[in-house]
């Protein structure tokens, strides 16, 4: 997307204040209140407005959407100058929309989406459960993504040689398990912990009465004898870490004990290697996924005896030690022994549609069929079947019977480019820069990867087959049916996490002596809290207002006692709700651990990155990257010991700073009041906190609640940035001035519907870029 | 990338012949640059560096004779009999970064020569280190550019040392300053990464066959495609085309690797040795094994951490290897930790006899690399950077004189040393770290 922004120094001397409009026609208020900067003399910012005629907007749609988008933001003229009233700028901007959106009405530009993109490693990782019923951990068969515009689903239209080699090795993994064909030998899966997660509360998931230690979901690939080995964590010198006194091991498959084991502190000679060897079992299980828990009967302890409150966080023996073992690894090896194959929804999956009878040939034909048309998302053609019918008889012929056939023959679909690859090709014979419609199958995959980052599944195949995503009934029923399915959490939990930078809170690592408490249990408290609030607003159809001024959040223990909220005991997240109590309310996206952190520094909070945040995820008006050349804050000469808000006040007496920051810092002052790990607090570094701020249309306002009411004066804008996030992520593109007419056509529908997310779902379904395509 | 080579489509052969044959290499499959004509120039080609944790007891260790040839071995060294022609010992290197003397800079040091910044938090700073420099460089034309190692089955983080971040003494080898790279104990995983499920020779080449068909598949399915879409889209399919081809060089580079130096029998290790030599022997022979099939080219492992509290009762010596080096000139102290230096020498002279063994080129792996052996603290009881205990073996391939005792009058960085070997296995380097000068003594003869 072209970034807009005009230098807002000032350029008139006329009095600040709201100028009455005389008259609503654009051509004079853009004479009246823009031209003394834009003309053609100055041109500020390089942009020319002396002689520019609106109603001819539609001849250059680039450069009037960034005017229309500096004024319908209330950013120009800058605050300071004489701006028209709210009633003037509506008039010129419904002018200027006005010529735009019926130019792009007349003449619809779908703007240009790659023909060619792969899929992601989240949308493989769902595709092959979709697919194959089969759980997998895609992280640790490909590499990561690089996002563009923010989302993991755009830069993927290149192959470098070790994705292509990842992506064959991932494919014969997977087809491995999903047959469950005996690999050479025993395998194995080694599982650690991450050395920051603090193992002393109850883990979500496990008994009750436990503590600390991991719950793994694992699909055992063949029935037989498997063993299952732990190893607790280590200090620095080797020693099991909080071992003072013997402690219990227990583990579990399927929340049943199948282990019980004692660990006792090494003898005199300090040997740390025997102390935890015996910890380990061997025993028969089944095929097919299963959950193995390793914990720690809790027993009742001493209470610590220290002068002032203990960590919640403890791993490490220096800073804040362990009280107690806790579980480094799980190594999980087997199976052992000729086992079958067994019985496990994958091969239920795959085996399923064969007929009971018939030739190898005639079952290889139904199994490969059913999973060539999901993989391929479209209807089959005889072609289709001849390779994958080649690889499983080459496969059958080296010796290994049917299903090495089918899983050879699996392997190959995995990694066609046709299951790899979506691809939008354009209709034979088009001229490039034609727009056509998709046709049904295109519509039904965009569909799917949009809502579920997924395949289509049967019934959305089978609506595209009846022609029923022609219409616009037959795509509302199934946006709704995809919206009520339990795979659209995907929108709270994947698209948000990148929309709102949840990501980031993964390698956040707030400095240890400032921070304490902070760890990964923490930091995985975080996540959860905003995906589970995200989750709930969409269920409940809730208004994009509510991510702004819900009154209630979602809480555990943990997270509870470092937001200060009273009365919420154990490690199961619960909704919990502040309307009796506004004054210390969460709840809100502005008052989440997860962005609030995500915003901070290691040391210290941002309000730099807070409001650039704000601006860029929540207004839809982010401030261009700063110029190459320009000294970071601390490098600069100002001294560190000022307060944050005096340092940035200094910052901005360089104009060259100031032009971004004047409109950034402000909205992120009002923040804080929340330190760099979201804690509330009223003074920093024994001064009380100012959190008073602004928006860049000039609105003044104190602290968080004051920030959200002011979000909430023009809820359109927080919708229009719903709207263009969830089109970056939906088509893989940035967005372009000419998708300026469609966003604005969404939410002037969905302002019908109090801005539900359903409304601009549905909205965005049915808009121009989502639908049609340009020929390349 | 664009191949612009006429290379016999390979697997055309493949399919033909059958399946357990050997292929000859025949000239027209060799593409135009591969690692095989390239690397045939730089006879050294892989480093090595093997370190051992709290230096050691330098009365024990330094040889006895003055006329640099290492004659008589000293206690700590004997097990080096065998090789005593392949290696070379050097006196008096310093890591002058190390100070102010701890545990955390002495790891950090050993392969970064870059001082440490003194944090405990996640600023943590330190230098590329020289493994990691190689790995850019001759590591490029091997399936994994390198291999980091280790023993200590454990993960901390936070504080670990005098304020020193856990990172520094837990990695040996920072990709980049702030990178530091994870090091691998469990075998399992290290085989997995080296031979994914390993078999036997047939069967590898069979997994191989497998790959090379899936990736005929792909090229056949990416061109189908291609006669759908519009010139524009075409310049992107002939992208993947271009990678499909890369993966199929890379997968011919195996099978020819397969043929050249055919690898014994690949049988996974389930789990971890329980005595500390056995895990030591198979750490070892993995690296033989990587080296052998020329998976990677440079290795670097720990044999145990800084501040190690490992006792070593199979040895005699069941007391924690830390305390043990803090002996406060106890001399039986000193004995017992003699013997674990002593102890962790035998390992390494039992690497450097496996390579001896390994024919290659003709010479043995042994002639075709280049080891460091050595710790970053030379008296422990001190937390002494200087006189640091140092071995380098091999490298006969490239001129390296063994049998050789070299001992400086001045401390010599031991940043010198990384800089001649990085420069010998052809690295293209001209300074590293605080290298003041390049140890050339290693490769003249001896004038007595």
């Amino acid at each position: 997307m072209s970034r807009l922004w005009f230098t807002p120094t000032s350029c008139a001397l006329l009095a600040a204040a709201l100028v009455p409009t005389a008259s609503a026609d654009g051509t004079a208020l853009l004479r009246q209140y823009c031209v003394e900067c834009h003309d053609a003399g100055t041109r500020k910012g390089g942009v020319l407005l002396e002689g520019a005629d609106p109603r001819q907007a539609a001849a250059d749609p680039a450069f009037w959407e960034r005017v229309v988008r500096k004024l319908h933001h209330r950013q120009m003229p800058p605050v300071g100058e004489a701006r028209p009233d709210e009633a003037g700028y509506h008039a010129v901007v419904a002018e200027l929309t006005g010529v735009l959106d019926r130019a792009a009405l007349a003449a619809p530009d779908p703007g240009r989406t790659d023909t060619l993109r792969r899929l992601n490693r989240t949308e493989y990782q769902n595709a092959i459960r979709d697919l194959l019923d089969l759980e997998i951990d895609a992280t640790s068969l490909l590499p990561p993504d690089e996002p563009g515009h923010g989302f993991d689903t755009v830069a993927v239209g290149t192959l470098s040689p070790t994705l292509l080699e990842r992506y064959v090795s991932a494919a014969q993994k997977v087809a491995r398990l999903a047959v469950g064909t005996p690999g050479r030998g025993p395998g194995g899966d080694t599982f650690r912990v991450k050395p920051d997660v603090t193992q002393e509360e109850h883990v979500e998931g496990l008994p009750p009465g436990t503590r600390g230690g991991i719950l793994i979901p694992y699909t055992f690939p063949r029935d037989g004898e498997y063993e299952i080995q732990v190893r607790l964590a280590r200090d620095r010198n080797e020693q099991v870490e909080g071992l003072r006194a013997p402690h219990r091991v227990e583990i579990l498959l399927d929340r049943a004990a199948v282990a019980e084991f004692t660990v006792r502190p090494p003898g005199p000679d300090k040997n740390a290697e025997a102390v935890d060897a015996h910890l380990r079992v061997r025993l028969a299980v089944p095929a097919g996924p299963r959950q193995v828990g390793v914990t720690f009967p809790k027993q009742p302890s001493a209470l610590l005896e220290t002068e002032r409150q203990p960590y919640q966080a403890r791993f490490n023996m220096h800073r804040h030690p362990r009280t107690a073992p806790a579980v480094y690894q799980v190594t999980i090896t087997g199976p052992f022994g000729a086992g079958a194959a067994g019985d496990t929804p994958s091969r239920r999956r795959l085996f399923g549609a064969a007929p009971a009878d018939g030739s190898e040939e005639v079952r290889a034909r139904a199994v490969l069929g059913g999973v060539l048309r999901r993989a391929y998302r479209r209807p089959l053609t005889e072609d289709d079947l001849r390779r994958p019918l080649e690889f499983f008889r080459a496969g059958r012929a080296e010796g290994g019977g049917f299903e090495a056939g089918i899983e050879d023959a699996l392997g190959a679909i995995l990694v066609s480019p046709r299951f790899l690859l979506k691809v939008e090709a354009p209709p034979p014979g088009a001229a490039p820069g034609a727009v056509y419609r998709l046709d049904d199958h295109a519509v039904a995959s965009r569909l799917a990867f949009f809502l579920w980052s997924s395949l289509p599944d049967e019934a959305l195949l089978a609506a595209a087959e009846r022609g029923d995503l022609r219409d616009p009934a037959g795509r509302a029923r199934e946006v709704r049916r995809m919206l009520a399915d339990p795979r659209a959490r995907n929108l709270a939990e994947n698209f948000a996490a990148q929309w709102l930078h949840v990501r980031k809170v993964e390698e956040a690592t707030p400095d240890l002596r400032r921070y304490p408490d902070f760890d990964d249990n923490l930091r995985q408290a975080f996540r959860t809290e905003t995906a589970l609030f995200l989750g709930s607003l969409l269920r409940e159809d809730r208004s994009v207002t509510a991510l702004i001024d819900a009154d209630y959040t979602f809480l555990d223990e943990r997270l509870a006692r470092h937001y200060g909220v009273p009365h919420v005991m154990g490690s199961q997240f619960r909704r919990v709700s502040f309307a009796s109590e506004p004054e210390r309310r969460r709840g809100g996206l502005l008052r989440h651990g997860s962005v609030l952190t995500a915003t901070s520094y290691a040391t210290r909070t941002s309000p730099v990155l807070r409001g650039h945040w704000v601006l860029a995820n929540l207004l839809g008006a982010p401030p261009p990257p700063p110029p190459p050349d320009v000294p970071a804050l601390d490098g600069a000469a100002i001294a560190a010991t000022l307060p944050m808000r005096e340092r940035l006040a200094r910052h901005r007496e360089n104009p060259a700073c100031a032009s971004c920051h004047d409109v950034m810092d402000p909205v992120g002052f009002a923040l804080e009041n929340f330190d760099a790990v979201g804690r509330w607090r009223t003074a920093e570094d024994h001064r009380p906190v100012d959190a008073s701020g602004a928006l860049p249309d000039g609105t003044r306002f104190e602290g968080v609640a004051g920030l959200e009411r002011a979000l909430l004066r023009r809820p359109e804008l927080l919708a229009a940035t719903v709207v263009e996030k969830l089109l970056v992520f939906a088509l893989g593109r940035g967005l372009e001035p000419a998708d300026a007419p469609a966003v604005r056509a969404i939410v002037r529908a969905a302002q019908r519907e109090d801005f539900r997310f359903s409304a601009l779902i549905h909205g965005l379904v049915e808009s121009t870029p989502f639908q049609w395509r340009k020929v390349p | 990338m664009i191949i612009t080579r006429k290379a016999l489509p390979r697997r055309t052969f493949l399919r033909g012949v059958g399946a357990t044959l050997a292929l000859p290499l025949l000239d027209a499959m060799v593409p135009a640059a591969t690692a095989a004509t390239k690397t045939a120039a730089a006879p050294v080609r892989r480093l090595g560096y093997v370190f051992m944790p709290m230096g050691c007891d330098l009365s024990r260790w330094t040889p006895p004779g003055a006329d640099g040839r290492l004659g008589e071995l000293s206690p700590i060294l004997s097990s080096l009999a065998p090789v005593r022609d392949k290696v070379t010992v050097l006196s008096n290197l310093e890591l002058r970064n190390a100070y102010p003397g701890s545990h955390a800079t002495s790891n950090a040091a050993f392969l970064s020569c870059a001082k440490a910044k003194h944090t405990e938090s996640s600023d943590y700073y330190l230098g590329t280190t020289a493994d990691q420099l190689a790995a850019r460089d001759i590591g490029r034309e091997t399936p994994l550019p390198s291999l980091e190692l280790a023993m200590d089955m454990l993960q901390t983080t936070g504080q670990c040392d005098n304020g020193y971040a856990c990172v520094y003494q837990n990695n040996l080898s920072w990709s980049s300053p702030t990178t530091p790279l994870p090091a691998e104990a469990h075998p399992r995983l290290v085989f997995e990464r080296l031979f994914g499920e390993g078999g036997t020779l047939a069967e590898r080449r069979a997994a191989l066959r497998k790959r090379a068909s899936l990736l005929d598949w792909v090229a056949e399915d990416v061109a189908s495609l291609k006669r759908q879409l519009g010139a524009s889209d075409r310049a992107r399919v002939d992208g993947y085309l271009d990678t499909i081809r890369e993966v199929e060089r890379r997968i011919q580079r195996a099978e020819t690797a397969t043929a050249d130096q055919p690898l014994p029998d690949l049988d996974r290790p389930l789990g971890v040795p329980a005595a500390y030599a056995e895990h030591a022997r198979l750490m070892f022979d993995l690296q033989v094994l990587a080296m052998q099939g020329d998976l990677t080219r440079v290795i670097t492992f720990q044999l145990a951490r800084e501040t190690s509290n490992r006792t070593y009762p199979e040895i005699g010596v069941p007391d924690p290897h830390h305390p043990l080096s803090h002996h406060g000139n106890d001399p039986d102290k000193i004995a017992r930790m003699a013997k674990i230096n002593a102890f962790h020498v035998s390992l390494f002279a039992y690497f450097l006899e496996r390579l001896k063994a390994t024919p290659e080129g003709g010479g043995s792996l042994l002639d075709h690399s280049l080891l460091l052996y050595g710790s970053g603290i030379g008296n422990p009881n001190v937390h002494d950077h200087t006189n640091l205990p140092v071995i380098v073996a091999g490298g006969a391939a490239g001129g390296m004189k063994g049998g050789r005792h070299l001992r400086y009058d001045q401390p010599v960085p031991l940043a010198n040393l990384h800089l001649t070997l990085m420069q010998k296995a052809g690295v293209n380097i001209d300074s590293f770290a605080d290298s003041n000068g390049r140890i050339t003594d290693l490769f003249t003869p001896l004038n007595v």
